[in-house]
């Protein structure tokens, strides 16, 4: 595999920590907040690797987004 | 509390069941009485943590359950690539978010934490079974 | 379009002057950068006024008054634009017209006149509309201030340009993702730390002298045009409190109630938290509200030099 420039890799570290914030979520909704993961990544899978701006931006909403998801009180996800 | 750790032990090994196709065959021969006492309910899902017969995994054992893990990984595109020497991105067809779920599936499997650094470096199924041997608290 | 160009860059040298005086100080990198793109001199704030540099309005369309009568006042306004939906799209300078005749007073009058009548997708963030509740703060004219208090200049011949605060992430248009800087107020602890109960077992005095020392500081409403203007702040706003945050340390340092004084010093006791203060006094210059955060910093400068 290509070597990953410092961005990508911080796509997938926010990826592993979504994956890993999902494990902390019940056992019944947990393949929901999973599928929501993948889908939300997923919708930018088409993105130019050299669009630092918006790369950066959407690292900075996803980072917000999963603060927010990660919490306890979060335990279910629709979608 | 009696009750509940035998609900709990039959919820565990029925699971287990269900994921089937493992060579993990110490784990059959436990009794479910000491399986109670040793899985803890955060993990339940994952495995049936064993600390007492953890010592030691053997290579093909390791290798066996991680390609069990590709074989039901649903984005794997050519099952007749699977091979103990897969490379991920290059025989399997999987992209790099699909190569951390399926590190983090290990992590899972096996009951450690990858930290990211050496979980960016595991690319093929040989690099990650070097990995989980030099990993000593692995189950 | 070369006379519109023509007619703007001689706009622009007369007032380039003025701008200096009174904006912010804007680094030479940036100045360099902007010329060297071929943009008029006034686009320096498009340089360093968001994370992203916007499309300029010569590139984009001119949205326009409705209906215009011979007495029109007629200003234009470039805006910017961004929005969070398309993310891979870049932001653009918006222009509008509006006559003044049928706008009130203020810029901000004009940014509602504009969502109102115009354009409702602009997005900006206004409440009292009369300078107390501070989330209209954005830079005018290249200067941080708030839209319900800046007038609109009246000659028309010289068009306004309103960024979001400089150097903030932007949530959408003229809205800046203020999330650092509120916590940021947070760890300063802005509320009273008392162990004793008062003498009278009711309330916490205080002598007149002592209240008086408060003036100046109690009146910041935390809008963020100080901080967002700090070259300091700029560079190192994750760890430098910026002016704000320090103007609010101090109220609490000076509050002769307080009994944490001595625990609030030694937190702002490194090099990052308030001595990366370079004395620029941005801050005091594009106060809204006329207050000093520069002195309130000097004054606590002064008053750990004096206790250690």
């Amino acid at each position: 595999m290509a070597r990953l420039s410092g961005l990508q890799r911080d796509v997938l570290t926010l990826y592993r920590r979504c994956l890993r914030a999902c494990r902390t979520k019940p056992t019944e909704t947990r393949a929901n907040f999973e599928r929501f993961t993948r889908k939300e990544f997923g919708k930018n899978m088409a993105l130019d690797k050299k669009d630092f701006g918006t790369i950066e931006f959407l690292l900075r909403k996803g980072t917000r987004q999963l603060e927010i998801y990660e919490q306890a009180g979060v335990r279910n996800i629709a979608g | 509390m009696f009750r509940a750790a035998i609900l709990r032990a039959a919820r565990t090994a029925s699971q287990s069941a269900v994921r089937a196709q493992r060579p993990a065959f110490q784990r059959i021969t436990q009794t479910p009485f000491l399986q109670s006492r040793i899985s803890t309910p955060a993990t339940s899902i994952s495995a049936i943590r064993c600390y007492a017969s953890s010592s030691g995994l053997g290579q093909d054992e390791v290798t066996g359950r991680i390609m069990d893990l590709l074989k039901n990984f649903d984005k794997v595109q050519d099952q007749s690539k699977l091979s103990a020497s897969s490379h991920f991105t290059n025989d399997l067809g999987l992209d790099s978010l699909d190569t951390v779920e399926v590190v983090m599936a290990i992590e899972e499997e096996f009951s450690i934490e990858i930290p990211d650094k050496e979980a960016d470096a595991i690319h093929s199924v040989s690099q990650a079974v070097d990995y989980i041997m030099a990993q000593p608290d692995a189950h | 379009m070369a006379l519109r160009l023509a007619t703007r860059r001689l706009a622009l040298a007369q007032q380039a002057p003025k701008v200096f005086r009174r904006g912010m100080a804007t680094p030479t990198a940036s100045d360099t950068l902007a010329h060297t793109k071929g943009e008029p001199l006034s686009t320096i704030s498009e340089a360093t006024s968001a994370s992203r540099a916007p499309i300029p309005p010569s590139k984009t369309t001119t949205i326009k008054e409705p209906e215009t009568d011979p007495q029109a006042k007629i200003k234009t306004f470039h805006i910017y634009r961004w929005n969070p939906d398309e993310p891979t799209s870049k932001p653009k300078m918006q222009s509008y017209t509006l006559d003044l005749n049928k706008t009130g007073p203020m810029m901000l009058d004009a940014l509602i006149r504009i969502k109102n009548e115009v354009d409702p997708t602009l997005t900006f963030r206004r409440s009292c509309r009369e300078g107390i509740c501070g989330s209209c703060a954005m830079n005018i004219d290249g200067v941080n201030t708030l839209a319900c208090l800046c007038r609109i200049p009246t000659e028309t011949a010289k068009e306004s340009r309103i960024y979001p605060l400089p150097h903030t992430y932007v949530v959408k248009d003229l809205v800046p993702d203020l999330t650092q800087f509120y916590k940021q107020y947070k760890s300063i602890k802005p509320y009273l730390q008392r162990d004793t109960p008062p003498p009278d077992g009711r309330e916490n005095r205080q002598s007149k002298a002592d209240r008086r020392k408060l003036d100046g500081l109690y009146e910041c409403i935390l809008c963020a045009c100080c901080s967002t203007s700090c070259p300091s702040y700029w560079w190192n706003s994750e760890e430098y409190l910026g002016p704000a945050v320090l103007l609010q340390s101090y109220r609490w340092i000076a509050d002769s109630r307080d009994e944490k004084t001595a625990a609030r010093k030694d937190a702002l006791n490194n090099s990052m938290s308030l001595y990366r203060c370079h004395t620029i006094l941005n801050c005091s210059r594009t106060c809204p509200k006329g207050l000093n955060p520069a002195l309130a910093i000097a004054e606590i400068k002064k008053s750990m030099a004096f206790s250690s």
